[in-house]
């Protein structure tokens, strides 16, 4: 369950990211990178 | 005053200027917020705190994300038009029935994702035209709509609000479905009715059943369409019940009910689809992000302490006239922040009372946020479905409903010890 959990996450973020380089709002890549942040770490495992 | 006074004062007017002056985005100004007053507070490694700050609701993120994904392939293939249509052909004689299911239609998407947004944009768009069409005006539709979003919102399953303040004194969210369903359902029915019935009546409903387009309905079928949401509510079900066998978890179930929409109805780019979802929720995901680190420094700097105090040292006979002010007032910045922020030290201010129903009555309170100004998500959504260019019409027609909730919700409060007694 831990790495289909992961999978999941991943596959959030990846959506996140291509939002970030695809959109041209600058306050909504500001948000998508806020959001990033604490994903990455997690599917990261650092925190 | 004290010092966490005059840094509360700070981060909500820092906040603030950056909502209202500059115009930046709620999660936006939280960051800065959060940064000032990490650094007036003289926090120790104050970039720790704020990264540590944003993991607070990684799971509802989570959870907020993937549900989005799952109502928007819904959407996209089709099956939330043919809903409405199947509600419409059916309860077609009877318009009171009829408003109150298509009330419960826009409430659905709330009640699944915990986001007021994604009922007003997914279920609100598509049953917008019909209240048109039904004789409704503009204003009345977005009012209707952002009432059956918050309270979709608040409704089981999912109800952040609730979670934000359990998490906050130690409290599983487990067991508040029965006082959920009791604080919005009945709520939603006398809307639906106060709004929708008296116009809906009079109208000639024949032309709005002939504008409906059953194409989807009749090439798929009801089962096969409805399928992935009726999956939704028995894995959900067998998630708590017997949760050694299916305890999937809610990202889980939202992605394979997702997967399910593309085989279930009219076929749809799901990657496309799933980005538009993602790009739809990002602004809640970001207040949730900005929201998170926002208490991490409130709480470092004594802040939240200082508030949990003052609220505890509240009297008893003026308790609720602050929960019925300043709970939705705070929503303003955020409805998810009002519940963390200002919920918890009033949830542990109500101890003696039945918790359950307490927390539930406070995070219905706490959804009212999503009509302050100038978030206002609920209602700046529900104006642009209904086509209006302001939404400050909508607003005014929301201030009576307003005030009938808050009143609802503290007399639950307030009863809560003979509510529980009776379920």
């Amino acid at each position: 369950m831990f790495y289909i959990y992961l999978v999941i996450l991943a596959a959030v973020l990846a959506l996140t990211v291509w939002v970030l380089f695809d959109t041209k709002k600058f306050s909504l890549q500001m948000t998508a990178a806020m959001v990033i942040v604490p994903l990455l770490l997690r599917l990261l495992m650092i925190k | 005053m004290s010092q966490e006074f005059w840094l509360f004062i700070l981060m909500v007017g820092v906040f603030a200027a950056g909502c209202f002056a500059l115009k930046w985005p709620v999660s936006v100004s939280m960051l800065v917020a959060s940064v000032a007053g990490a650094l007036a507070g003289g926090v120790q490694d104050p970039v720790r705190h704020l990264v540590e700050g944003t993991f607070g609701y990684v799971d509802t993120i989570l959870t907020i994300a993937t549900a989005m994904m799952f109502m928007t392939g819904f959407k996209d293939s089709g099956a939330l038009e043919a809903l409405t249509a199947a509600v419409i052909k059916k309860f077609n004689k009877w318009p009171g029935i009829l408003m109150i299911l298509l009330t419960f239609v826009i409430m659905v998407p709330g009640m699944i994702t915990g986001s007021s947004t994604a009922s007003v944009l997914t279920a609100g768009a598509v049953v917008a035209p019909m209240f048109a069409s039904m004789g409704m005006t503009a204003v009345e539709s977005g009012a209707l709509i952002s009432i059956a979003a918050i309270l979709g919102m608040i409704a089981p399953p999912v109800n952040i609000p609730a979670m934000l303040i359990g998490g906050g004194i130690d409290m599983p969210y487990v067991g508040f479905e029965l006082p959920l369903i009791l604080l919005t359902f009945p709520l939603a029915i006398v809307f639906a009715l106060w709004f929708g019935w008296r116009k809906v009546r009079h109208v000639d409903r024949s032309k709005v059943l002939a504008s409906l387009d059953f194409s989807t309905l009749n090439q798929y079928g009801g089962w096969r369409l409805f399928s992935p949401l009726i999956l939704i509510f028995v894995l959900m079900i067998l998630d708590k019940a017997v949760p050694s066998i299916f305890g999937l978890g809610m990202p889980l179930i939202f992605m394979l009910c997702t997967m399910l929409t593309w085989i279930t109805g009219k076929r749809f780019n799901l990657l496309q689809s799933a980005k538009k979802s993602i790009e739809d929720v990002l602004p809640v995901l970001g207040i949730l992000v900005g929201v998170g680190m926002f208490i991490q420094i409130m709480t470092a700097t004594g802040v939240r302490g200082f508030i949990v105090v003052n609220a505890l040292s509240v009297p008893p006979a003026l308790l609720y006239v602050m929960i019925a002010i300043s709970i939705p007032l705070f929503g303003a910045i955020s409805a998810f922040g009002s519940s963390s922020v200002l919920g918890v030290p009033f949830m542990l201010a109500l101890l003696s009372q039945d918790q359950i129903i307490a927390a539930a009555s406070l995070s219905l309170i706490a959804a009212i946020g999503d009509f302050m100004p100038p978030t206002a998500l609920a209602a700046i959504f529900a104006a642009k479905v209904v086509g209006l260019e302001k939404y400050g019409t909508v607003l005014k027609k929301l201030v009576v409903p307003t005030l009938i909730i808050i009143v609802y919700a503290i007399l639950f409060i307030v009863f809560s010890k003979q509510i529980r007694a009776v379920l």
